[in-house]
């Protein structure tokens, strides 16, 4: 999901996708490449992301990632359940009649 | 910077992953690390300490292994797994088709037979193709073929010839307006003296406006000039490029040459191109104008029928409206010429038909059996593939459970089958470059001549692109069935079934109609066979009505610029036939016009005396110049009346002839002919002749042909310089042409004996023979072809359902039943089948007879003999495939069949 959302916004590369969940999750949560990469092969297989290598000038090409149009459906899925998920627990954590 | 690829690269290792997804995965993972290892650096860390960092990225050496295992085993590893539903059709089929090959190099001996079934069946078809094409299919040379017609001038429209009289073609070439062309053509011959040996060279003349209205262009030179038509001989001559290239070198200075033809020289004006061609030139390699004297009779007289006529249709004219112009046309002349054209007309019949109408049925009569045998080899393919696919059910099985589609399966056994179907047509096609040769070199040399268009037979790309459609359309042909039974059964309980095959209704229908197809396509072919065969004997056998054993034949040609006068002639045969007559191994010498068995010759017309008819409506018959002894020397035997002899029938004698039995029974209706009087009608000085004798018939033309009435005239009153001998020698009858040349060169050096041959290769080599042997060995070959495969696609059938039904003949045997009956009952199960193949391919048999009813000679379609032969036969060697899987049957152990399962 996290992932997902990243890339909803526009095409990014692996790495970008690392330090961006390090920064918004002010570094609590770290994908090392050993870890990120089978994950993003995944989703990819799954057809959530797409991958493509794109080369800009004066750089070396690079693996850009986009949400798919199958992806979005699942994204917005799993932030629907997520929502209901932390709405129902700050139900219960929050004081009664507060 | 730091190499990461090969760290990586040594932590997928485990994967063994496709190397191109490897390289991919270690560019993307060296990227990543190359960023780090930037920002490392730019957040001032040493290179060593940045590097270290940035590989802790790797987290140790199997994380990265691990964490990619399940994702991309499923990827990349595992591209032939069979049923997985494709991303892309065409991945999709490579993947079918690598696991077809795969799956076909696992039975090495299923592929083997089936491929080498194909290859025959492929082969023989890509082989007869090539000729058909050649012979059929193929354009013409010459520009738009389809406007060229034929005219000859006949009494009846059946009748074969292709003759007309040079006053007749100038009449029609100047009154007709459909025709935007007309030629007309002759055989011709030359002595040329090339160096070595004078030899006598086949050519031909035509009119000038022969080439031009076939709309061929010579290569070199120019074309004849209608100044250049009937000079006193020809001055100018056109080469084949055959000739030219043969004996001059192919010189590119050729024109302007000249060579010497018959003493005189000729100047070349031209070379053909390489790929003319003309069916009636046979062999004639040298190409002049129409040279006709002054007085010759082929020249002046109007009932001379003797040139074979050619025209072009004009622009927008139909055949039709060219056929309604010419019987207008020819109804005037019959008006202005009662008496030599009272009763002609012009048949018009399209060049092509005339040129190869002789061999059109017999080629699709060929064509038609050689597509039976490869139906056959098909039939027999899908048998053998539905036998694998039962073996193979559970791997469909499986595979299906697995989610292959069933369109998935389907392409996959198809694949299958177009790998075998390829694989077999390769084969096929290297066979077919030797089977086409094969099938040339088996048309005699003479016939050949006749055939120029077939030295164009050879696998080319029409031939390849027939190749493939067959090779392609066999593939689906054989396998479809087998692939939808499969998927069809496939499906839900196959996996269970394992192997208690109680074969399914429906695949069993279907494999008892291909065992039966294969019989009754080989009851047709057999019987073809048979038909063949039975016609080429009868027509061996036929009595000639003279003795055809020890027979040399040749002729001589006597130049008239030494032999001017008809008495110089009489004169060199009675020294040249006396001599040779009196030499060792020879029995008797004859001449005549025209060698029996050869075709050709004259007909003449007349009118008996005391019979008159309206002019122009005169009886016309054969006319044959011949020797005294040619009726003794051929044993012909004399019915009435005597032969002819030196003493009454010399060149000054009362002019006297001699008919056969047929000329009796048509002109005077079995009265005694000796005695009547005959009269030549041509020209007005020709005098009555006496009927002397009458003789039996003989074959005159073709061994096939009707016998014709015939009128025979003694030679000496009738000479010509182009004399054919007849020798019977007493042994070989090659033997006395040693004997022959030698003295010819004695009594004039000049003189050498054209076309020596023996009786015996005149009727091994005549077209009549050809037409029969030809199909009879052919056909032969691929009914027994057929007949193997039929048998083995029979066997194979009655054997696996034997050993499909081991369980059953376990319980029968355990109930009680006989081994006799268990023996009954599986060759019951064959005779069956051939049953009905037998009744469903002698009907079909029996139409398609029809079709070669032009093939046949002394033996009717439906003839019952061959008919019966050929289905008790099959039958017998169907019982026999049957036999073996029967008596297996028999000795099945009823404890171990049951306790099989």
């Amino acid at each position: 999901m996290l992932i997902l959302s990243l890339v909803e916004a526009r095409p990014l590369h692996g790495y970008e996708i690392s330090k961006l969940i390090e920064r918004r999750s002010g570094g609590t949560v770290r994908f090392h490449a050993a870890s990120l990469y089978p994950l993003l092969y995944r989703l990819e297989r799954q057809g959530w992301i797409h991958g493509q290598w794109v080369e800009k000038s004066g750089q070396r090409r690079r693996r850009y990632y986009r949400l798919t149009r199958q992806g979005r459906k699942v994204l917005a899925s799993q932030l629907r359940s997520w929502r209901e998920f932390v709405a129902g627990v700050n139900r219960v954590t929050e004081p009664e009649n507060a | 910077m730091p190499e990461w690829k090969p760290e990586i690269v040594r932590r997928l290792a485990a994967l063994n992953l496709a190397s191109a997804r490897e390289a991919e995965i270690a560019e993307e993972l060296a990227q990543h690390l190359e960023d780090r290892f930037q920002e490392l650096l730019a957040s001032g860390n040493t290179d060593d300490q940045a590097f270290r960092t940035a590989i802790e990225e790797l987290k140790g050496e199997d994380l990265l292994a691990r964490g990619l295992k399940p994702v991309e085993r499923e990827i990349y590893r595992e591209p032939l797994a069979p049923g997985r539903p494709t991303r892309s059709v065409f991945q999709g089929i490579g993947h079918d088709l690598r696991y077809a090959i795969r799956m076909l190099r696992k039975s090495p001996g299923f592929t083997a037979v089936a491929v080498l079934t194909l290859a025959l069946g492929i082969g023989a078809n890509t082989s007869i193709f090539s000729v058909v094409y050649a012979a059929l299919l193929r354009q013409m040379p010459y520009r738009q073929p389809s406007r060229l017609i034929t005219l000859a001038e006949v009494r009846q429209p059946t009748e074969q010839y292709w003759n007309a009289s040079y006053p007749d073609y100038l009449d029609w070439k100047s009154q007709t307006k459909t025709l935007q062309s007309l030629a007309g053509f002759s055989g011709d011959g030359f002595v040329f003296h090339g160096g070595g040996e004078p030899q006598l060279l086949p050519g031909m003349q035509a009119t000038a406006s022969f080439f031009s209205t076939l709309g061929v262009k010579p290569m070199l030179g120019r074309d004849f000039v209608s100044a250049e038509e009937l000079a006193d001989g020809p001055r100018v001559a056109i080469l084949t490029y055959h000739f030219w290239r043969t004996h001059f070198g192919g010189d590119a200075n050729i024109t302007g040459r000249t060579m010497k033809l018959d003493n005189k020289s000729v100047s070349i004006i031209g070379v053909l191109p390489r790929e003319f061609e003309f069916v009636p030139a046979g062999n004639g390699e040298i190409w002049v104008p129409m040279h006709l004297t002054k007085d010759s009779g082929m020249r002046t007289r109007r009932n001379l029928r003797w040139m074979p006529v050619i025209g072009r249709l004009a622009e927008g004219v139909s055949p039709e409206q060219a056929r309604a112009e010419m019987k207008t046309i020819n109804a005037r002349l019959a008006k202005s010429y009662p008496r030599e054209n009272g009763q002609t007309q012009v048949l018009m019949v399209p060049l092509r038909d005339r040129l190869v109408g002789q061999v059109e049925p017999l080629l699709w009569t060929l064509f038609g059996a050689v597509g039976f045998v490869l139906l056959i080899a098909c039939a027999n393919v899908a048998n053998l593939l539905m036998v694998r696919a039962v073996a193979r059910r559970r791997e469909f099985a499986i595979r299906a459970a697995l989610g292959a589609s069933r369109r998935r399966l389907i392409v996959q056994v198809l694949g299958e089958s177009l790998m075998l179907a390829i694989a077999g047509g390769a084969l096929g096609f290297l066979g077919a470059f030797w089977g086409t040769r094969l099938l040339i070199t088996a048309i005699p040399q003479q016939l050949r001549d006749n055939m120029p268009y077939l030295a164009d037979a050879h696998p080319n790309g029409v031939v390849l692109a027939f190749l493939c459609a067959v090779a392609v359309g066999t593939g689906v042909l054989f396998g479809l069935a087998p692939a939808l039974q499969l998927s069809h059964h496939v499906t839900s309980d196959a996996l269970k079934e394992e192997t208690r095959a109680s074969s399914g209704a429906i695949r069993t229908r279907l494999r008892d109609a291909l065992v039966i197809v294969e019989i009754a396509f080989s009851l047709v072919l057999l019987a073809g066979a048979g038909l063949m065969v039975r016609s080429l004997g009868a027509l061996l056998r036929r009595n000639p009505g003279f003795d055809t054993s020890n027979l040399l034949t040749f002729s001589v040609n006597l130049p008239v610029a030494s032999y001017p006068k008809d008495p110089d002639d009489v004169q060199f045969d009675r020294e040249f036939s006396d001599r040779l007559r009196n030499a060792p191994g020879v029995i008797a010498v004859a001449n005549t016009s025209v060698v029996p068995l050869t075709g050709g010759g004259n007909t003449v017309r007349f009118v008996i005396e005391g019979q008159p008819v309206a002019t122009g409506h005169e009886d016309e018959c054969d006319i044959r110049d011949v020797s005294n002894s040619y009726f003794s020397a051929l044993k012909i035997p004399l019915l009435a009346g005597r032969y002819f002899n030196d003493s009454a029938d010399s060149a000054n004698a009362p002019q006297h002839v001699i008919v056969n039995e047929a000329w009796v029974k048509t002109y005077v209706h079995g009265e005694n002919p000796l005695g009547k009087r005959i009269k030549f009608t041509y020209s007005p000085t020709q005098k009555y002749r006496e009927i002397v004798g009458v003789v039996a018939n003989i074959a005159d033309a073709r061994l096939d042909s009707p016998e014709e009435p015939a009128l025979f005239l003694p030679f000496a009153q009738d000479p010509n310089p182009f004399i054919s001998y007849i020798v019977r020698a007493l042994g070989n009858p090659e033997a006395p042409l040693g004997t022959v040349s030698e003295l010819l060169r004695q009594q004039d050096p000049q003189l050498f004996p054209i076309q020596p041959v023996t009786m015996d290769n005149i009727i091994a080599q005549s077209p009549s023979v050809f037409l029969r042997r030809y199909p009879s060995y052919l056909i032969g070959s691929f009914a027994a072809l057929a007949l193997i495969l039929a048998v083995i696609g029979l066997y194979g059938l009655i054997a696996h359902s034997v050993s499909l039904r081991t369980r059953e003949m376990g319980i029968r045997i355990a109930l009680g039943a006989q081994r006799r009956d268990l023996f009954r009952l599986v060759i019951g199960q064959g005779a069956r089948l051939a049953l009905i193949g037998v009744i469903i391919g002698i009907a079909a048999a029996l139409g398609l007879a029809r079709l070669i009813a032009s093939l046949l000679y002394g033996v009717k379609g439906s003839d019952p003999l061959i008919f019966a032969a050929v289905a008790v036969a099959l039958v017998v060697v169907s019982l026999l495939a049957s036999y073996i899987p029967a008596r297996r049957a028999t000795r099945v152990d009823p404890i171990m069949a049951l306790r099989d399962e």
